[in-house]
């Protein structure tokens, strides 16, 4: 694997960011420009913001002399996807006031806005922690929101698991108060002028932080609705007869690849055996991040993430370094078995008879349109005060524990606003499909993706229908660059932007998770994709075995081969 | 060749006199040394100290000003003490002791009195005075292409006579190139206070007169092409501003500061409808108040149909015999409210109308730093509401609209009062809106020829993120130091307004310190009310960071007006 030597300049810019304070603060004053200086555009991710502007608009803007249309997108730290009815009511508010409105639920169960402008961000983020909500370390190098299996329905230890998302999120917090100094106006700690004074002592990410992005994510089998081994830690829930008895731990996991660059891969994380008490879950998942920013690579980051950072050292001496940090020894993993990775649309009830109601929103956009007021209708339902809002890790959204006698009220909205009906009425295929944000806010994007794909799946309807396949469960996803934030290459066919209005064909994941699929075709315009899926569902329809899934399918045919 | 000492002395000498004293002493010691006289001690011409002479001016772009004091110049080479004088600094009281009053006046706006003369004119105007010891001329500075020219002299000279006033020269009327009947006019007026004084002693030593000043070439029209329009403001703003490029053959002279005109053209549906309104024949040839062409090209290129003046409309009344209460508006709605009989009472209408004014766009480009043969301009949509409708202006809608490629008939126009200072010398520019025209000309200047000088700026508008003009450019110009800093108010970005004033108030203590360090301030904009509550704001500073009162802070900026370091190019 080739290496840079020289540290990537981001290492100095952390490093240098007086606990990830930087120059923020002279940023927001800066009013000539609505950016902020470059070395504060990557610490404030660390905030939870990233710097944006509208993609769509840059050359009109450029012509007319004016700078790019700046904004900041927002992204909650909101471990395992939770919200009170009150905090969704703020949620809606805030995003009406201070961002385009729209509010997106993304593939790790939390919610972004985008547009807010600069003068706007601290208005934004005090609101927000006004509903007892931040955005610390959402985004940055440093562990990301812990997502965990959404359906309580799942089993009666659901409760039990989802609170290792919080403990997790709040074991890998950054220690400095910066945020809360430079957002909430509190005191400063000590004066700055003594920069090494101020950087509070982070015994976990030091002043280095970790090499890259960090992520945990935690499963209940059956179901891996959040892609457990996609994550850099997954968590896989071993229960008997209703009882939790611990997890199976994996490593490694992450899906972003760099068009043009042999040394990135995807990859699934590597189960590296088993943990029973809280006290040893948590140490493992801390050692692990401590490996990582020990051993991580720090000056290509395009080979920083854990999954590297593993291949690199083996997976054998990577755990015999774990158990060494850990001082105790991972038990063999136990079994377990993924049978889906779905979401359970409409009414579930669980063990205690409360009641759930899954949403389909397609996409993970909360807005209304003309067809459907589902941003109006969630306000509403948010007002009855019955239900808790669960997010999940396919974009949609849980109506979550409502009483017996409420069940009918909230019933009633559900069809006043007819969102029972677009739940129902959604077709198989969509209702498994993901597609990442893409256009027009993300600065990597090379091809649509959520504006996009709604009206491809249109399209692809009709052939499933020729081949009477529209009740199969495909799992498709889109994105519109190889960084997979849509888990694209974890799909039964996959999309991946490649330049403006082309896609690389992937095909043959499995339809749990467990297998990633391979690349099929090159940048396809729209024609091509159609007429390529046209042929591969005619093979499909007459030459499955009974039952077979289209992944599987597909991998056998057409990618086994090669 | 002149000794230290004496050149120190010469110095501090010269320095006890005026601007315009000591152009009076170079023509003085130049007069004596071609005529030889070398003698000493210096024959001083006899001046006539007896009768009191005075020579005002009122000037908006420095015209006035500079030809009274070179008359005032050539008046004292022939020994006549002319007491020079701006209106703006004129006491009023002193007209009933005014033995000989001579006035020197440009006309603005449409048909008003220039800035430094307001004061004066409403005061003639307000009061009925008698002055029936005065001898008076009018000299009147204008342009013949604006309806009312050189309206402001007319009135004071009508004003005079009727004060009782005796006219010894009558009034001239100077178009755009007005040096030679400008000189002219003042042989007479010179002529009138000899004869007058050699009543008085016949021993009066005869000067010479000196050749009149020899011509400053008139208007020059120049034919540019649209290189580039584009309009400035983002979706989603209440305004619309157009920068435009305009390229040429051949070189445009002109400098930072200066404007140019341009006579729009009127918009063809209404010439349509006037013609549909009358029945009267397009290509019919009409002789109008200054061209005789085909209706169609009269009206599209000669006559001003938008919003007539009371005096047009008077006329119109009198000639269709209807009666219209005193008013303005379009020809257009004219004839739909008040119609006329037929074709031919029409013909006797165009023979009324005013000719098409031109409109000045202050140049935003400089010649060092885009090219002489380019202008740029910056031009605002102009909109008002008339009998309850939204309407645009007709020439800034009319440059709004034309296409790249399309041709373009320009003049300069000189502001002699609106010009850079030396390069080292710092300076304050508060241009809010299209303000900022003249200022991205300075700027661009400054740039250009490595100025040495500190550029402060202060630009206002409604929203930062559809309305920051040339936001770029200032970008860039903050980066490489061009622009020392910038200070910006939107407006409406936050629940209280927030104007240029408003920064210039949080920022009073270094804005003084800059003037008192030798700054000159600049305004540019709109008239009304920027620029008054910009001046406003700028006396408080000067009375609060000065410590001084009212009276002084005024004097202060009229002092700096004086130095040329106070100067506004608003409209
Ligand atoms: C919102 C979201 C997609 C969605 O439609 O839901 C998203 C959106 C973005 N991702 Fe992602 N990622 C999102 C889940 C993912 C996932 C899927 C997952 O984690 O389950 C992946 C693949 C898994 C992985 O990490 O390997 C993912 C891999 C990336 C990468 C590639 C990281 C790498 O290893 O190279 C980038 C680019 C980077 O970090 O340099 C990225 C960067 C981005 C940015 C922030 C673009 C940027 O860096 O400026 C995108 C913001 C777009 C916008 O305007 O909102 N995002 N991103 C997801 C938010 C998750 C969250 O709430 O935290
Ligand atoms: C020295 C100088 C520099 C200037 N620099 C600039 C510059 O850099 N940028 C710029 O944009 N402008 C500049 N201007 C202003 C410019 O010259 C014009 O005055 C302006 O563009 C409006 O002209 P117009 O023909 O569009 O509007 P006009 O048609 O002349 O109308 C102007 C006003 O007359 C009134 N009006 C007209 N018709 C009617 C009607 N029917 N009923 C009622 N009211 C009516 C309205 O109040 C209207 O706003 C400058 C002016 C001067 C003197
Ligand atoms: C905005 C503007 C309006 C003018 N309006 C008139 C006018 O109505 N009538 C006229 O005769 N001249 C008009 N002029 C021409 C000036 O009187 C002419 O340029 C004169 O030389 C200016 O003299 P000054 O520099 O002393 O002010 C106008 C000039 C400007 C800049
Ligand atoms: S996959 Fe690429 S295009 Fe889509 S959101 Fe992530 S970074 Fe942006």
């Amino acid at each position: 694997m080739k290496q840079k030597k020289t540290i990537s300049p981001i290492e100095r810019i952390k490093a240098a960011s007086n606990g990830l304070r930087g120059t923020l603060s002279k940023s927001l004053d800066e009013d000539i420009t609505g950016a902020l200086y470059e070395d504060d555009q990557s610490l404030i991710k660390f905030h939870g913001l990233y710097q944006q502007d509208d993609r769509d608009r840059r050359e009109e803007r450029s012509e007319k002399k004016l700078e790019w249309l700046y904004s900041f997108m927002i992204r909650l730290r909101l471990p395992g996807g939770f919200l009170s009815p009150k905090q969704w009511i703020g949620l809606h508010h805030i995003a009406g006031e201070h961002s385009t409105g729209t509010i997106k639920i993304t593939t790790r169960q939390t919610v972004q806005l985008h547009g807010i402008i600069k003068s706007q961000l601290k208005p934004t983020l005090q609101s927000f922690n006004t509903l007892h909500l931040d955005s610390i370390a959402a985004c940055g190098d440093v562990n990301r929101n812990v997502t965990c299996s959404a359906h309580p329905d799942e089993s009666p230890i659901h409760a039990q698991v989802f609170q290792y998302a919080d403990k997790i999120s709040i074991m890998a917090l950054p220690k400095t108060r910066a945020y809360y100094e430079i957002w909430l106006d509190e005191e400063q700690l000590e004066d700055k002028k003594d920069p090494s004074a101020v950087a509070e002592e982070d015994p976990l990410y030091q002043d280095r932080y970790l090499p890259r992005k960090f992520k945990v994510g935690i499963a209940i089998p059956p179901n891996n609705d959040v892609d457990v081994l996609t994550n850099d830690v997954g968590l896989i829930a071993i229960i008997d007869n209703n009882e939790l008895k611990g997890f199976n731990i994996a490593a490694g996991g992450g899906l972003s690849v760099t068009h043009g660059n042999p040394d990135t891969y995807a990859r699934l994380a590597t189960v590296l055996g088993f943990v029973d008490t809280e006290g040893k879950i948590l140490k493992t998942v801390y050692e692990i991040m401590t490996i990582q920013r020990d051993f991580g690579n720090r000056s290509d980051r395009k080979l920083a993430r854990l999954k590297y950072t593993i291949d690199k050292m083996g997976v054998e001496a990577f755990k015999a370094e774990l158990e060494k940090r850990c001082d105790f020894v991972l038990e063999a993993a136990k079994p377990y078995t993924f049978t889906s990775r779905k979401d359970h649309y409409g009414w579930k009830q669980n063990h205690e008879n409360k009641w759930y109601y899954t949403i389909f929103i397609e996409n993970g956009r909360v807005l209304d349109t003309e067809k459907l007021a589902l941003k109006t209708a969630l306000l509403e339902l948010a007002k009855t005060g019955k239900a808790n809002f669960r997010f999940t890790g396919n974009q949609n959204l849980i109506l979550a524990d409502i009483a017996d006698m409420d069940k009918p009220e909230i019933e009633a909205l559900l069809q006043q606003f007819k969102i029972d009906k677009h739940t129902d009425d959604a077709s198989a295929l969509r209702k498994n499909a993901m597609a990442c944000v893409a256009f027009n806010t993300c600065p990597l994007a090379l091809a649509e993706a959520q504006r996009y794909l709604p009206s491809l799946i249109d399209k692809i309807e009709p052939l499933l229908e020729k081949y009477g396949l529209t009740e199969e469960e495909i799992i498709l996803r889109m994105t519109g660059c190889p960084n997979g934030c849509g888990r694209s290459p974890a799909a039964e066919i996959g999309f991946v932007g490649t330049a403006y209005g082309h896609y690389n064909l992937h095909i043959g994941g499995d339809r749990t998770g467990e297998r990633l699929n391979t690349k099929y075709k090159e940048s396809l315009n729209e024609e091509q994709i159609l007429q390529t899926l046209d042929e591969l569902f005619a093979v499909y329809k007459t030459e499955r075995t009974a039952g077979e899934k289209f992944g599987d399918f597909a991998n056998k045919k057409w990618i086994g081969i090669k | 060749m002149i000794g230290e000492t004496r050149l120190q002395q010469l110095h501090a000498f010269l320095n006890s006199y005026s601007k315009e004293e000591l152009i009076w002493i170079n023509d003085y010691l130049s007069g004596i040394v071609s005529s030889g006289a070398r003698q000493s001690p210096v024959h001083i011409p006899k001046t006539v100290a007896t009768k009191k002479i005075s020579l005002v001016f009122g000037t908006e772009t420095g015209n006035a000003k500079r030809l009274a004091t070179e008359l005032a110049a050539v008046a004292r080479k022939k020994g006549i003490n002319a007491r020079l004088q701006g209106l703006d600094q004129y006491r009023l009281s002193d007209l009933s002791k005014e033995e000989y009053f001579f006035v020197v006046i440009s006309t603005h706006g449409e048909g008003e009195a220039p800035v430094t003369a307001k004061k004066f004119y409403e005061y003639i105007h307000a009061n009925e005075l008698s002055l029936p010891q005065i001898k008076f001329s009018v000299l009147a500075l204008g342009d013949s292409s604006y309806p009312l020219f050189c309206k402001t002299g007319e009135d004071v000279d009508a004003r005079f006579s009727q004060f009782g006033a005796t006219r010894v020269v009558p009034l001239q009327k100077c178009d755009v190139e007005y040096e030679e009947e400008a000189h002219q006019w003042f042989e007479q007026v010179i002529g009138i206070i000899e004869k007058e004084e050699k009543e008085k002693d016949k021993d009066k030593a005869t000067v010479p007169v000196p050749a009149p000043a020899k011509k400053t070439g008139g208007k020059k029209y120049y034919t540019g092409t649209i290189l580039t329009n584009i309009n400035l403001n983002d979706r989603g703003s209440n305004k619309q501003t157009y920068h435009i490029e305009i390229g040429t053959e051949e070189a445009i002279e002109y400098e930072p500061g200066d404007a140019i005109g341009v006579i729009p053209q009127n918009r063809q549906k209404v010439i349509e409808r006037i013609i549909a309104l009358t029945g009267i024949d397009a290509n019919l040839i009409v002789p109008a108040i200054k061209h005789t062409a085909t209706v169609a090209e009269l009206l599209t290129q000669h006559l001003n149909i938008c919003y007539l003046l009371t005096s047009t409309i008077k006329k119109y009344a009198a000639i269709t015999g209807q009666h219209i209460p005193d008013t303005r508006m379009d020809l257009a709605d004219l004839l739909r409210i008040y119609p006329v009989k037929n074709a031919t009472q029409f013909e006797e209408i165009i023979k009324i109308l005013m000719p098409l004014a031109p409109r000045l766009y202050s140049v935003s480009s400089s010649a060092a730093a885009h090219g002489s043969s380019e202008v740029h301009i910056t031009v605002a949509r102009n909109r008002f509401l008339a009998l309850d409708e939204q309407r645009f202006g007709l020439c800034s809608e009319f440059l709004g609209d034309v296409p790249k490629g399309t041709k373009l008939t320009f003049y300069v126009h000189k502001n002699k009062n609106f010009k850079l200072p030396a390069p080292d010398k710092d300076i304050i520019m508060i241009g809010p809106g299209t303000g900022v025209a003249p200022f991205r000309s300075f700027i661009a200047e400054r740039d250009a020829t490595g100025a040495t000088g500190k550029n402060w700026f202060f630009f206002g508008e409604q929203h930062f993120s559809s309305d920051f003009l040339y936001q770029r450019e200032m970008q860039d110009y903050l980066q490489t130091n061009v622009l020392t800093q910038i200070d910006l108010a939107f407006s409406r970005d936050q629940p209280e307004k927030i104007y240029v004033q408003d920064k210039m108030k949080k920022r009073a203590a270094e804005l003084y310190n800059w003037i008192s360090n030798g700054a000159s301030v600049y305004i540019s904009g709109t008239k009304d009310p920027m620029s008054k509550d910009v001046e406003n704001t700028l006396l408080q500073i000067i009375k609060e960071q000065g410590g001084k009162t009212n009276e002084e802070a005024r004097q202060f900026l009229a002092q700096l007006d004086n130095e040329g370091r106070y100067e506004k190019d608003v409209y």
